[in-house]
């Protein structure tokens, strides 16, 4: 039992290890800050973590559940909690999947945890889509079985990621769910749409909107000497220069990055041999206007393929069956094809993530039209994320081939193909009673090849070398939060300078969204417009903002005259200017006679607006998002307790062999 | 031997390919300007 237990949670040790090598510094006293990954010490709940304050809800609910983390322990190591957290889980979702020897497991595990696009997006500070990355494997292993309650908890890592970590999640999930006949893929999209209620209502009833010039600004470009198609592939690509990991595009990792993404693709389509799920995947999109209809069309749960056998192998997953038994064979395909009934979907999901990173890489126009004829086709801007299945099918493929190349030599071996005239290979025969021999060697390779997606990007080590860090906030920060929060008037706060992001010197310069945004408990107006530059031609592109109420701000600010009664009119409390070496921080103070400061300390300045505000109507969404947390919560509750399964799958664990 | 030959070529490959990504990293390289106030980012 005890090796059981070693061997079933190896990958997610392996992951763990991943994580710390991979943050490094970043896991030192404080705080990680960087771009968009702002943690706060002691934070509180505040209308913005539930989407009530007008913006889009892009941090709903991960701040809630963060500050609700952060109830209990202290935020600090809830970020590296949370952190070392999507390492582990995204190895041990990876392996999962893989239904081979330790090698293959380890080996899927490690690439799945060390990939450009989890180090780019940790660069860029988006650490609530990198929770739905990491659930990713086990939503769709979820996607692809019976049970809703099974996939609610699967998806609970994207749910509490939020926007975007659902939005990749539910791509892969539908198109696995599609292939499992209508009853799964409505129940799949019934929890898909659970786990997005606490963002979903928000966003739709929010009268915030999407500027489609943000579609050239976050396009997929090239990060290596391969173009964009090269790029994406290599699961990099994406669009801030700032968030590429060292050194990668030196040509020629860039190049064995491509060649082992392109290897384990071709070991995903291999997998395909022996196992018809697999087939119709390969056979896609040509299929898939044909075949689509046929599947939801079946009212019954069914496999894709015909049997009963492998109905039940199916409908037990990875877990049980021949496939999960046996494992790939030497030749790196499934023995067993019900292992990999997730694995058409998974195809169809890679293939379309893949083309929306493309669309937007070499067609922006057609993207920014969509942008502008609806604006819910505003998460589309950013196409790189939806790659995240293509890393998942990737892992797998990768998997397979640790399996053929690791697989320790068997005896009797069984001839890989009837048609194979020749006499048995001989030269292997005599070596197979020293087995222990062999399978150290195969175990040895099955290491050498877990190390190789490390070393394919060795400059994410340590913080991407440097690149996170942590840092503790001036004591400053809390004793103005102490004045703003403790003021039981209302009112808002607006955060100057006027710009989104901002460089301490306390954070060794690392660029990172204004904390004041997060650090409040009463709403905070910031200039949530991005301003982006554009290397190749030199000029900058702004993406306009999303929140009214600063739109209104950044008239005041930019008109002439006093600013006072232009605040006061915005219902605006508080100023908060951060003073930092090379902004005009004197700007700001000169034109606010009527604003009483309150606090002028080294580095930030507070100011009161004095006298009666005209203060916005309370937000009617509240009674709307309410009974949706609780609708949320509640189903989310009841089907982990009564599902058989978890993120850890203890029931295969009882079920193993000692 | 194929294997052995096949397994040193890349495993030069990847050890350059490796060095000159730490190198170009160590080297000295000219600081970004001092700004307190950044862009979201550069394309």
């Amino acid at each position: 039992m005890t090796r059981t237990w070693l061997v079933r949670l190896a990958p997610a040790a392996l992951g763990l290890v991943l994580g710390v090598l991979a943050l490094g510094p970043a896991l030192g006293p404080g705080f990680a800050l960087r771009y968009d990954m702002v943690f706060v010490p002691g934070p509180e709940f505040s209308a913005r973590m539930f989407g009530l304050d007008g913006t889009l809800p892009r941090a709903v609910p991960s701040d809630a559940v963060v500050t609700l983390l952060s109830q209990v322990v202290p935020a600090e190591p809830v970020q590296k909690g949370l952190l070392l957290a999507i390492f582990a889980l995204a190895a041990a979702g990876a392996a999962a999947l893989v239904p081979g020897g330790l090698a293959a497991r380890l080996a899927a595990a490690a690439f799945y945890a060390w990939t450009s696009y989890l180090a780019q997006r940790l660069l860029l500070g988006q650490w609530a889509l990198l929770l739905g990355y990491a659930g990713l494997p086990w939503a769709v292993r979820a996607a692809s079985r019976d049970g809703f309650r099974r996939l609610v908890v699967a998806l609970v890592p994207a749910a509490v990621g939020g926007f975007a970590a659902m939005l990749v999640t539910g791509l892969a999930v539908a198109c696995v769910s599609a292939f499992g006949g209508l009853r799964r893929f409505l129940l799949a999209l019934l929890a898909l749409l659970v786990m997005a209620l606490p963002w979903l209502v928000p966003a739709l009833l929010s009268p915030a909107g999407t500027d489609p010039r943000g579609v050239r600004a976050f396009a997929p470009r090239a990060d290596t000497p391969f173009g964009a198609l090269g790029s994406l592939l290599s699961l990099g690509g994406i669009w801030n220069a700032e968030a590429g990991v060292p050194g990668q595009s030196a040509w020629p990792l860039a190049a064995a990055r491509l060649l082992l993404s392109l290897a384990a693709i071709w070991a995903f389509t291999r997998l395909t041999r022996r196992s018809r799920p697999v087939r119709l995947a390969r056979a896609l999109p040509v299929r898939l206007a044909r075949a689509l209809p046929v599947r939801l069309a079946r009212a019954r749960p069914q496999a894709v393929h015909d049997g009963p056998d492998r109905a039940d192998a199916v409908r037990e997953g990875p877990r049980r069956g021949p496939g999960r038994d046996a494992g790939p064979a030497g030749d790196g395909t499934w023995a067993g094809a019900g292992a990999a009934a997730w694995a058409p979907g998974l195809a169809l999901a890679a293939a379309a993530g893949l083309g929306i990173a493309l669309l937007g890489a070499y067609a922006p126009g057609a993207v920014e039209w969509l942008v502008g004829a609806w604006a819910g086709f505003g998460p589309l801007r950013d196409g790189q994320v939806y790659v995240a299945p293509l890393a998942l099918l990737e892992a797998v493929g990768f998997g397979a081939l640790a399996a053929r190349f690791a697989a320790p030599p068997r005896t009797p071996r069984t001839p890989r193909t009837p048609r194979t005239p020749r006499t048995p290979r001989t030269p292997r025969t005599p070596e197979a009673p020293d087995g222990r021999k062999a399978r150290e060697a195969a175990i040895a390779r099955g290491f050498a090849f877990a190390a190789l997606p490390v070393i394919v990007l060795p400059t994410f080590a340590l913080g991407a070398f440097g690149t996170l860090g942590a840092a503790r906030y001036p004591g400053e920060w809390s004793r103005v939060r102490e004045i703003v929060d403790g003021d039981p008037a209302p009112g808002a706060l607006v955060s100057l300078p006027w710009t989104a992001y901002r460089g301490f010197p306390w954070n060794g310069g690392r660029v990172v969204l204004d904390p004041a945004v997060k650090f409040f408990r009463r709403q905070v107006v910031w200039n949530d417009a991005l301003r982006v530059t554009d290397a190749a031609s030199g000029r900058v592109i702004e993406v306009g903002g999303e929140d009214p109420l600063a739109r209104r701000v950044a008239a005041a600010l930019h008109g002439p005259g006093p600013l006072v009664p232009a605040l006061r009119e915005a219902g605006i409390r508080y100023l908060l200017i951060t003073r930092q070496e090379g902004a005009n921080s004197n700007t700001f103070p000169s034109r606010l006679s009527g604003g009483r400061p309150i606090h002028v300390g080294r580095e930030l300045a507070l100011y009161r607006v004095e006298g009666p505000l005209d203060l916005p109507r309370m937000s009617s969404l509240i009674s709307l998002v309410t009974p949706v947390w609780f609708i949320t919560v509640s189903i989310t509750i009841w089907s982990m307790a009564g599902s058989s399964s978890s993120l850890v799958p203890l029931r295969s664990l009882r079920r193993a062999r000692p | 031997m194929v294997r052995v030959f096949a397994a040193l070529f890349v495993g030069a490959i990847l050890a350059w390919g490796t060095s000159v990504a730490v190198v170009n990293l160590a080297s000295p390289t000219p600081n970004p300007p001092n700004k307190p106030l950044y862009n979201y980012g550069t394309r």
